[in-house]
This record gives C-alpha cells, sequence and structure tokens, in this order.
C-alpha cells in the first residue's frame, strides 16, 4: 500500500514537531495551574509513559513486522476484536487530528487573522496536509527534515534574546508543597507524549528498522530537554503569573527588547506554530489515511485522504463551540483518553500477543500434531 | 440544518469525486465504495449545526467525567 520508504532520523524529525508544536504553546500554562513554581519538573516525570508508548510501539512491531496496529490487532485477538480495537485507534485519530486543526485555527485567528472566518484556516490547513499525505510517506518524511531549521533556529534566536531578561530567582521555592503538585501537572503533558504511538504508522515503512528503538527514545528525550528549557524561560520570564497566560510563550516573545532593534518576536513563535502544527496535522493525518484504508482493507489510501479531510474538519467543531470547550477537554479528559488509546491498549495487545506465542511455542515443542489454536 | 456548509461540502465533494474518479477506474469496486460512502457521511453530518450538538468529544469527556473532577479540583 505504501511504497515510500523513511530513514528512522527522518521519523525523528516528524515526531519531534509532532510532540513539541502545540506543547509549548497552551501547556506551560496548564501545567503551572497544577504545579505553580515547579512546573517546569512536570515534563520529566511525564516523559516516563513517552519512553513507556514507544518501547510497546516497537516491541509489538517486533513482533508482527512492517506491520501497523490496525493489522496487527487482528492477528492478535481475532478478527472481529481487532477490527474494534482498529475502530477505537481510527476514531482517536481522526477526532484528535481535528482538534489539533482547531487549536491551530483557534490561535491563529486569536492572535494574527483576528477578522478571517476560523472555517478558511482550518479549511486551507487541512487542504494543504491532504496534499502531503496525498503525496506519500516519503514526501511527508522529506519536508519534515527540510523544516526542521525553521522549527528550531526560531526557537534558539528566541532563548537568546529573552536571555537578558531572565530572573533566576523565579525557580524558588522548588518542591514547597512536596512532589504532588509537579506530579499532577505532569498528568496532561503526559496526554501529549503519548502521541508518541504515531510512530506503529512510520515503523513498518523505516529502511533502518534496527534504529527505530534508539531514535524513537531519542526523539522522546529531545522532545523532554525542549519542554523543560521552554518551561524554565517562561518560568523565569513570567515567574508566578505564568498560569493566568493562555499561550506563556507569546507573552515572552513580546517581551522581547533587544537594542531597541528586536522587537515583536511573536512572529517567530508564529513561524514555529505554523510550522509545527503543518507537520503535526500532517502526521496524525498519514496515521488516519493509512489505518483507515488498512483498516478498510483498500488497494489505496490515496483517494480516501479527501473525505477523511472533511471529517477532520467536522470533527474539529462537532461539539466545540469555543475556545473554552477546547481548552477543558484537553485538560479534563484528552490526557486519560489518549494514555487508554495509544499506551494501555497496546501494553494489553502486546501482554496477550506475548502470551498466546508462548502457548504456541509450548504446544509445538510438546505435541507434533495438535490443532494450532 | 446550514445550508452554506452543506453546498460547499457538496460542491468540494464534487469536485473530490471529480479528481479522483479517472484514478479509481482500474480499481476495485471496493475502494469506490469506500470513497463515496465516507464522503456521504461527511455530507450528512455537515447537515448539523454540529459546534452546539453532542458529539464523540462531549462522549468522551462525559466518560472521563470522574478523572476531570479530579483534575478540577
Amino acid at each position: 500500500m505504501e511504497k515510500g520508504k523513511i530513514s528512522s532520523l527522518q521519523m525523528a524529525f516528524m515526531l519531534y514537531p509532532t510532540i513539541v508544536a502545540t506543547a509549548i504553546l497552551g501547556i506551560p500554562s496548564v501545567t503551572a495551574k497544577f504545579a505553580k513554581t515547579d512546573f517546569w519538573m512536570s515534563p520529566i516525570f511525564a516523559s516516563f509513559i513517552g519512553y513507556l508508548t514507544v518501547y510497546l510501539a516497537v516491541k509489538l512491531h517486533k513482533l508482527y513486522p512492517g506491520q501497523t496496529i490496525i493489522q496487527y490487532s487482528e492477528q492478535i485477538i481475532g478478527r472481529w476484536l481487532g477490527k474494534i480495537i482498529g475502530f477505537l485507534f481510527l476514531s482517536f485519530y481522526i477526532q484528535v487530528t481535528g482538534l489539533i486543526v482547531r487549536e491551530y485555527a483557534e490561535f491563529v485567528v486569536d492572535s494574527f487573522l483576528i477578522d478571517t472566518p476560523i472555517i478558511v484556516v482550518m479549511a486551507s490547513m487541512v487542504l494543504l496536509c491532504a496534499f502531503v499525505v496525498h503525496g506519500g510517506l516519503e514526501g511527508l518524511g522529506r519536508g519534515a527534515l527540510l523544516f526542521i531549521p525553521v522549527f528550531l533556529i526560531p526557537q534558539i534566536i528566541l532563548f537568546i534574546l529573552v536571555f537578558p531578561d531572565l530572573e533566576f530567582k523565579n525557580i524558588f521555592p522548588v518542591l514547597a508543597n512536596g512532589v504532588m503538585p509537579p506530579l499532577k501537572g505532569s498528568i496532561v503533558p503526559g496526554g501529549w507524549y503519548t502521541e508518541f504511538f504515531l510512530i506503529s504508522f512510520l515503523l513498518p515503512f523505516l529502511v533502518d528498522k534496527k534504529k527505530g528503538m534508539r531514535y524513537g527514545m531519542m526523539t522522546v528525550f529531545a522532545v523532554m530537554a525542549t519542554l523543560v528549557i521552554v518551561n524554565l524561560v517562561v518560568l523565569f520570564v513570567l515567574g508566578p503569573t505564568t498560569s493566568s497566560k493562555v499561550y506563556p510563550l507569546m507573552n515572552v516573545a513580546r517581551y522581547i527588547s533587544f537594542a531597541d532593534f528586536f522587537e515583536h518576536m511573536e512572529s517567530f513563535i508564529m513561524a514555529i506554530w505554523v510550522v509545527g502544527a503543518f507537520v503535526k496535522i500532517s502526521v496524525f493525518f498519514y496515521a488516519t489515511a493509512l489505518g483507515t484504508a488498512q483498516w478498510l482493507k483498500l488497494t489505496d489510501y490515496r483517494p480516501i485522504v479527501w473525505p477523511l479531510g472533511i471529517f477532520i474538519v467536522i470533527t474539529g467543531f462537532w461539539s466545540i463551540s469555543n475556545s473554552m470547550d477546547l481548552e477543558r477537554y484537553n485538560v479534563n479528559a484528552f490526557p486519560f483518553y489518549g494514555a487508554v488509546i495509544q499506551t494501555l491498549l497496546p501494553l494489553l495487545l502486546l501482554l496477550i500477543a506475548m502470551i498466546s506465542n508462548k502457548n504456541k511455542k509450548n504446544k509445538q515443542s510438546n505435541t507434533t500434531d495438535a490443532p494450532m489454536k | 440544518m446550514k445550508w452554506a456548509a452543506f453546498l460547499s461540502t457538496a460542491f468540494i465533494a464534487i469536485l473530490i469525486i471529480l479528481y479522483e474518479w479517472p484514478k479509481l477506474k482500474q480499481k476495485s469496486a471496493k475502494d469506490k465504495l469506500a470513497l463515496v460512502s465516507l464522503l456521504l457521511i461527511g455530507l450528512l453530518l455537515s447537515m448539523f449545526h454540529l459546534q452546539e450538538m453532542a458529539g464523540p468529544t462531549s462522549w468522551i469527556e462525559a466518560f472521563f467525567r470522574p478523572l476531570g473532577e479530579f483534575m478540577e479540583r
């Protein structure tokens, strides 16, 4: 179905913006609500679920090489239960993609294109991503590789320019209320880390499959480091007021005034956000399209990219009337929903697969003519 | 019923059919059926006032309500 191949470096560069793009904007303030001045620790705690998710995805792929979760779930627990698991994954990915598109558009409309109808921003982004997905995985991988400097360099410039304004004493008090507040704060970023399960849709197409695990783990670490640095910068500039901002990194960028010349750095944030959201939506969209085609056992995923685009825009609107609804969903439901679908379900599948494989081997060694089931 | 949304979705659906049909001709009937039925579901959904309607997002939020309350505390 997919004839393209990607390298594991391209996979890492597809996943890095996928997690970081939306996590650096809204998440610091959400985490700060729970963890106060300790919110820079939360991404470290949260990253454990990321390592676990990558481990599960790679282990499952080792047992069933060349297949995605949609295909091997049918082999592990039978056709009909497997179809149900596949449906859970697909409905999850379609809905999450819709919400990411909405989140992207809410930010763009809120901060920059104030008079533009939100549907225009959403539909144009989905159309662009649909073209990329239609072009295949190879184009997406190369695009991600090409865009990574556009994503990273503005961040580095931003951190250099904001350096004179950092108030390092904002970090105190450290762990004033014990370790529980940063742990609770890590629940929401944890939901973002579970999105690493997307590598299940990329691993079958790696050229160097052996490096999959290493690059996946390295990406989790890179995401963790980025989030910790972003949270520390936000904390050093905004201090305890972080939790009252919607997009704290935007406030940090607006704060910069370097040599009376470098001002209005929010356009940098915009660049990071648009590029990151583009890669993120494309990767999710690709997983959705490939998964749906495999679920329906089609010969090609390309034709159904377009109707799925319509689905994504529709779920971006469905039962969300404003950005408050979206944020409440992202805090109250998404971290748990993401962990159940993308970490718990794969864990269950892996356990069942390992047990049934062991039984098969025992039967083969004990009896030669026993039926295989 | 929102006519503007429905009509624009119908217009997009026609464009998609026109674009994909020549390539789909040599493929199996299943591929064609999948494309058309997905488009029809999309078209059906575009007829409603989705923003105020209960949907997957609000069902999931209701399902995880106990954990959501823990987050609000």
